[in-house]
């Protein structure tokens, strides 16, 4: 089966094809705000590169964040618009799961970490586990500090990635047993989304286009703002 | 009707246009065939969702397109009796809106011209308005004078040709339906403020109060804001007042001003026909007295269906059958513009 990997949920956008003989061609560009522009001709660009025609595509996986609410929306939408089109069943894989799968091979806690703007992070934690990793907490959201200090505070040895570990890498910088990874992986790989989803579509663990939606971890504003006015 | 190259190759009287409309806070899907021939217009409004924030929320509005557009363009296909194959080419609003609400349509509907191998079709939800007058009485009589009237425009445009437009007069300050808005709220009435303001003056007196005609000798274009201070004004000054007869005297003197300044602009630009579209054109008074206006000018009156003036996808997808007919495909790259303007002649 043929899967096309969709990934808009940090500034990079990327777009993956493959299956069991691994990943034939991948797309990746994170030139500004563009996600909308850039995600379907990069689409048309994976296909050409590895000669595979968009019809014979038979599973769309998609980045469900978290991230950036509107990169995101971009991802999803064209996701489900694909899927919907070509009749073919979807897989969500999580920014942050995508992040942490190709470091697995480390005995060390692995926490990957999105920049959520605002001065805050997403972040999880997770441990290998033979043919990759298995997440131990929830999706979370949080200042660097929030997480320096959980990270101080289990006394592991932590292997740190992602674009938002990067950007706020001062808050780490005294924490011994932490090492953050550097730029190279800090952006979810839609290689690494395929490879992922494969394992789960091998399991056939599908789910409907209609049933995948954004994971946001934040509340609009006008809806938080509107539950905390007169001690609602 | 109109000699581009290339005409025919992907419009023709049979060829059906999937348009798809997420501005603001409609997510909207249609399949239109010929430009004219509604085949189906699915709207799901999300106005219970902003009503108790007495506006639209971007954030919830882009969240809640992400969750419909799939299912209410499944619907408009389903309704349509159309599978993906019978569509010939995919068209979205690309702009003026809500930049995180026009991304999610943009988006589907490439992904969608993507699959089915069809054109994609990049539409100015203003030009859509202007298309709106058509699509239950196809016959266009050119030229003729548009009064687009919505929550976010007031112009009066002259339509010499497709494609062809002149902008003859506009709002300087609040579009008519952002005055509507505000002055339900100060009422009290609720949002959105059209409907409320509609339903309310039936039963006021349109005579009661004698607020000013804003600019009403003073050319083509429009201001609403020094009529809405007026209303304050009085109702600060007397607050006693009956609301339903603000309601209705605020009503008259917007519907007055704007019929009469598209009668002017009509008689000056020599056009046959008059043509009303967007939200501000469901409004029952406006209707009755474009009616009325037209009839008494021997001029013919486009006016859409209630359905057709506020947002809708049907006439997203004529304009773009129109568009693909002058212009071609859109590039895929295509992304969505905010601050969209109609592109004019010079006046």
């Amino acid at each position: 089966m043929l899967i096309l990997g969709i990934e808009t949920a940090t500034m990079q956008v990327g777009c993956a094809v493959g299956g069991h003989e691994g990943v034939l061609s991948s797309v990746h560009s994170a030139k500004g705000k563009r996600h909308a522009e850039q995600l379907v001709p990069s689409i048309q660009f994976a296909c050409e590169q590895a000669r595979v025609e968009l019809a014979e595509i038979g599973l769309v996986a998609v980045d469900v964040g978290p991230g950036l609410f509107t990169g995101l929306r971009v991802g999803v939408a064209t996701a489900k618009a694909l899927a919907f089109s070509l009749k073919v069943p979807m897989i969500g894989v999580s920014s942050l799961d995508l992040l942490a799968f190709p470091v697995r091979f480390s005995n060390r806690l692995i926490v990957t970490a999105i920049d959520a703007r605002r001065g805050e992070l997403y972040y999880a934690c997770y441990r290998q586990v033979p043919g990759g990793v298995q997440r131990i907490t929830d999706l979370q959201i949080g200042s660097p500090d929030d997480l320096a200090s959980e990270l101080l505070a289990s006394g592991e040895e932590v292997l740190l990635v992602g674009d938002g570990a990067q950007r706020h890498a001062e808050s780490f910088e005294g924490l011994a047993k932490v090492e953050l990874v550097d730029t190279g992986n800090s952006h979810p790989s839609a290689a690494a989304r395929v490879e992922l989803a494969h394992a789960r579509a091998l399991r056939e663990e599908f789910e409907r286009p209609d049933a995948i939606e954004p994971v946001y971890l934040r509340r609009p504003d006008a809806e938080i703002n509107w539950s905390t006015r007169d001690g609602r | 009707m109109v000699d581009a190259p290339g005409d025919d190759r992907w419009t023709n009287a049979g060829s059906v246009v999937l348009g798809i409309e997420t501005s603001c806070d409609e997510t909207a899907a249609a399949c239109v065939r010929g430009g004219g021939d509604v085949l189906s217009s699915v709207v799901s409004s999300q106005v219970d969702l902003h009503a108790r924030y007495g506006g639209v929320v971007p954030e919830i509005a882009s969240r809640a397109h992400n969750e419909l557009i799939i299912p209410v363009t499944a619907r408009a296909l389903f309704e349509a009796g159309l599978d993906g194959e019978d569509v010939d080419a995919v068209a979205a609003t690309t702009g003026p809106g809500l930049i995180g609400a026009l991304l999610v349509g943009v988006s589907a509907a490439k992904a969608l011209a993507l699959a089915w191998d069809v054109p994609f079709i990049s539409v100015n939800h203003l030009e859509a308005h202007l298309y709106a007058g058509f699509l239950e009485e196809p016959e266009l009589k050119f030229p003729l004078v548009v009064l687009l009237v919505s929550g976010g425009h007031t112009m009066l445009v002259l339509m010499e040709d497709h494609g062809r437009y002149r902008l003859l007069g506009q709002t300087l300050d609040d579009a008519a339906g952002e005055a509507f808005d505000k002055v339900a709220r100060f009422l009290g009435l609720g949002y959105p403020g059209g409907p409320a303001i509609d339903s309310v003056a039936m039963s006021g007196d349109p005579e009661a109060i004698r607020f000013p005609r804003s600019m009403m000798d003073d050319g083509l274009d429009f201001s609403f804001s020094g009529l809405k201070t007026s209303v304050v004004n009085h109702v600060r000054n007397n607050p006693s007042v009956s609301t339903e007869d603000v309601a209705a005297s605020f009503q008259a003197a917007v519907v007055d001003v704007l019929v009469a300044k598209a009668r002017r602009a009509a008689q000056q630009h020599g056009a046959t026909a008059l043509a009303l579209g967007g939200g501000v054109a469901a409004n029952s008074l406006l209707r009755e007295q474009f009616l009325t206006a037209c009839t008494e000018d021997g001029m013919h009156a486009f006016l859409p269906s209630r359905a057709m003036c506020t947002d809708n996808a049907a006439m997203i997808a004529s304009a773009g059958w129109y568009r693909l007919r002058l212009d071609g495909p859109t590039s895929l790259d295509c992304g969505a513009d905010p601050n969209l303007r109609l592109s004019t002649l010079p006046a």
